[in-house]
């Protein structure tokens, strides 16, 4: 087969012309346009709330526009809802997952589409077949159509996310962030995919915050910015910095690197060990940014969770300014003044139906407490503090959580830790869905944290982040830490060998713990 | 119109303007037997074992859960205390005392097997109910009568023209409705309730504040239970019969939901007053029984329907701060 941009050159498979979606109060789509190529993988890029979301979900009938035309192969056509997209011939991977657990990976992948005999009773074995023949032309041989899912890897899941969507065999895929949970070894094998869907001639649509993907995989890229479009590029003939420029609209100050490590040891771990990850020892200087790298289920979240007293299940001593600690619970780590930004802000980190100025005191009520009651009007100024501190954008501090940006829920997130003044801070993916021009400032926040004297443990799977942030940096791959490097020791594949396993800068024999049960 | 939006999202001020119309309405037709102090001081009677119960179920739905098993431990520990009173000849403050411990320690293990072992509340709960139903039964059998005075004037006795049980109501929650809109302790159970996960790791003891929770439930059920028994001078097996569905629908009227975050104290009491006045709407109104329950049904689901309407057109805050995508 040739090169799919020579030999589908100028054939336009889709074309959204001047779509405008108005939400209540919102213009979330301002007359966007967009031309897809057959063959081409199409990058959208915006900032969170930019419209990316809105404008697939407009493609796949999820939303009627309030104007324009979809037209598909030069006929304009109506998506009143998913079958209809379905039909047509447009596959979509969501963000969210819509998996279920309990079930296996086949009938996921034929949810609703499932061969039946005449009666409709599941034929299963036609399913599993059918699903078997699926994964290997994907290349996911390995994947056991009749596993439940729960059993998957987080990475191998996504595959299985994958696999549903072009299970009805689309012409049009498009990718809403795919890889944002899954390894960088799974990455690579989504792209592969991609590379030989669209030598089929299918068109994809792919949606990401991560530049370094796109660059690798994307022909074209368009951008979108508060609901407009902003235009398309061919990628050899555009920078990351050109790609940031028309997202954001200004440029982004880049921080120079720039040391506060002190002399004092703040934190010293000796021999952790847990059911995640084993002998795990290392020490914290005052000021210091440790950045802790490895693979999705590397174990780094889970020691993160063992430091702060989340799960229980594990051993090692925890010195803190030399005293020997014992942290049994999130609150013990808090009174030593250890805080901990989770892995998902939603999830875990946030109250996403209580207001802004609840979230931001909820580790620390006391701040409002005067005779031992509670001010509400304290709770505000507090709130309002934190929010021109971080510049959370918000009406006001009485706004609900859930109708904010990803990047203004994750400074809200950080102020509520930020509130403790913590000696020690673990930072767990602090700019996960997240856009550009948030990540800059949270870059900031967290440099101006250790100015002032507190030591950062950062876990992120973000390699350039993790490289131009860290002071040193940790890497741990299957529960062993591999390699600790210094400032000057850093580039990204020397973290991808220590990360992979491939090579051990400590003892050779390290044992294997054999692959954690759930990442999560 | 905005403001005046918001001011309906909050459930204690459109059940307070539902009932002040409610009361108008049947004012106007029933000018003679409706408006009457007595009539009203009835109704507040019937009401108050019922508030007291609602008072800790608003509590426990705030947190995100809710107890099955509270009317089994009405009927128990009334009972319980009554045959410690008659059969052993038990000192009335000690035998209310067993009565409340009791009840304390079927909270624990409630909350215990609910956050330490993990047992979801509703099976739980629900099985508590059956099983202190029956030890309710085996205590009072077919009902224990004849206490000690000392005991009856406790529900009996009538202070500037209402009940004891009115007072007792009243008291509890003014208590609760303050110690929860101003205390950092019971403020963390609008976190829990929130979001479990996020509140551990804001460092909320949890496990500890759930099992509270539910001993504050059954306490406050026990309580409401012995005075039940003293305003009826009787302890009866079956008091308390379907209590558990009546309070959870007045505390959801009154502005909880079943997901927790959300609710006050006052709406729980709001919640039995208005459910109070409808019954006594329907029998000055000589509708029959039957009806009550299928119109008070009808009004749940009215409410809550109002209230998804009115929570998609309201908050819609300047377009610059908004998620644009909104899937």
């Amino acid at each position: 087969m040739g090169l799919p941009m020579e030999k589908y050159e100028n054939d336009i498979k889709l074309k959204l012309t001047n779509i405008t979606k108005i939400f209540p109060g919102v213009v979330a789509l301002d007359d966007v346009s967009l031309e897809l190529k057959t063959g081409e993988v199409h990058a959208l890029c915006g900032e969170n709330g930019a419209g990316k979301s809105t404008l697939m979900n407009v493609l796949s009938g999820n939303h009627q526009p309030d104007e324009g035309a979809v037209i598909l192969r030069g006929d304009k056509v109506d998506v009143p809802n998913q079958l209809v997209a379905q039909k047509l011939g447009i596959g979509i991977v969501y963000q969210e997952r819509s998996l279920v657990n309990d079930l296996s990976v086949a009938e996921n992948i034929y949810a609703g589409n499932q061969p039946t005999n005449r009666w409709g009773i599941i034929n299963f074995k036609k399913l599993f077949a059918q699903a078997k023949v699926l994964l290997a032309k994907l290349g996911m041989a390995d994947i056991d159509p009749k596993t439940k899912l729960e059993y998957l890897s987080p990475g191998k899941q996504q595959m299985v996310e994958i696999a549903k969507a072009l299970s009805q065999n689309p012409e049009i895929l498009i990718l809403d962030e795919p890889t944002a949970s899954i390894s960088e070894t799974d990455a690579k094998v989504l792209f592969q995919i991609i590379h030989s869907l669209t030598q089929e001639g299918v068109a994809v649509i792919y949606i990401s915050h991560r530049m370094s993907e796109i660059f690798q995989i994307a022909d074209r890229v368009s951008i979108l910015k508060d609901g407009k479009y902003q235009g398309t590029r061919i990628m050899s003939e555009i920078s990351v910095d050109d790609i940031i420029r028309l997202m954001v609209g200004r440029d982004l100050v880049k921080q120079d690197y720039q040391s506060h490590v002190g002399e004092e040891v703040i934190l010293k771990a000796e021999n952790f060990n847990g059911p995640d990850f084993l002998n795990i020892s290392f020490e914290l200087k005052k000021g210091e940014v440790l950045g802790l790298a490895g693979l999705v289920g590397a174990g780094r979240t889970e020691l993160a969770r063992a430091i702060f007293g989340v799960d229980k299940k594990y051993e090692g001593e925890l010195t803190l300014n030399q005293n020997p600690v014992k942290i049994n619970h999130p609150m013990d780590a808090m009174k030593l003044g250890i805080g901990y930004l989770p892995e998902h802000r939603k999830e875990q980190g946030l109250f996403l139906e209580m207001t802004v100025e609840e979230n931001i005191v909820a580790t620390n009520l006391d701040v409002a407490v005067e005779n031992k009651l509670l001010q509400f009007s304290k709770i505000s100024d507090v709130a309002n503090s934190y929010i021109q501190k971080l510049g959370i954008k918000t009406p006001d501090s009485k706004q609900k959580v859930v109708n904010l940006s990803g990047g203004n829920q994750q400074k809200i997130v950080l102020a509520k830790w930020l509130l403790l003044n913590p000696k020690v801070l673990i930072v767990d993916e602090p700019t996960h869905g997240v856009d550009v021009g948030a990540k800059a400032e949270i870059y900031a926040i967290l440099k101006e944290l250790t100015e002032k004297g507190t030591s950062i443990i950062m876990i992120s799977s973000e390699l350039p982040e993790l490289l131009s942030l860290s002071d040193r940096i940790l890497v741990l791959c299957n529960g062993n830490l591999t390699a600790e490097l210094p400032k000057e020791d850093f580039s990204e594949e020397k973290i991808m060998h220590f990360a992979s396993g491939t090579k051990n800068m400590f003892n050779k024999n390290s044992e294997k713990i054999g692959q954690p049960v759930s990442a999560n | 119109m905005k403001l005046s939006l918001k001011l309906l999202q909050d459930r204690v001020i459109t059940l307070s303007i539902t009932i002040a119309v409610l009361i108008i309405i049947s004012s106007i037709i029933w000018p003679n037997t409706f408006p009457t102090f007595d009539n009203f001081s009835l109704v507040l009677l019937n009401l108050s074992i019922e508030t007291i119960v609602a008072v800790g179920m608003m509590i426990l739905m705030i947190s995100g859960s809710f107890d099955l098993s509270v009317g089994s431990v009405v009927a128990f520990a009334g009972g319980f205390t009554a045959y410690l009173m008659y059969y052993w000849g038990v000192y009335v403050p000690v035998a209310i005392i067993a009565g409340i411990g009791v009840s304390i320690l079927i909270g624990f293990i409630n909350g215990f097997l609910v956050a330490r072992v993990g047992i979801n509340p509703l099976i739980q709960t629900l099985a508590m109910m059956g099983i202190i139903r029956g030890l309710a039964l085996m205590v009072s059998g077919a009902g224990i009568q004849n206490f000690p005075e000392s005991f009856n004037v406790i529900g009996q006795t009538k202070i500037l023209g209402f009940q004891t049980p009115v007072w007792f109501m009243l008291i509890i929650v003014a208590l609760f409705a303050f110690l929860v809109a101003k205390t950092t302790f019971f403020r963390k159970y609008y976190y829990i309730g929130g979001n479990e996960k996020a509140a551990k790791l804001s460092g909320i003891r949890v496990e500890k504040m759930k099992i509270y929770s539910f001993i504050l439930i059954s306490s406050l059920a026990g309580f409401a239970g012995i005075l039940l028994s003293s305003r009826l001078g009787a302890a009866m097996s079956t008091s308390g019969q379907g209590m558990e569905l009546r309070v959870i629908t007045a505390v959801i009227l009154g502005g909880a939901s079943l997901l927790g975050g959300q609710g006050k104290i006052l709406g729980a009491m709001l919640g039995t007053i208005f459910m109070g006045l409808i019954s006594n709407v329907m029998i000055l109104a000589r509708v029959s029984g039957y009806w009550q329950q299928i119109i008070l049904g009808l009004i749940l689901i009215l409410a809550v329907v109002i209230d998804i309407i009115l929570k998609k057109n309201v908050g819609i805050a300047p377009k610059k701060y908004l998620k644009k995508a909104v899937n």
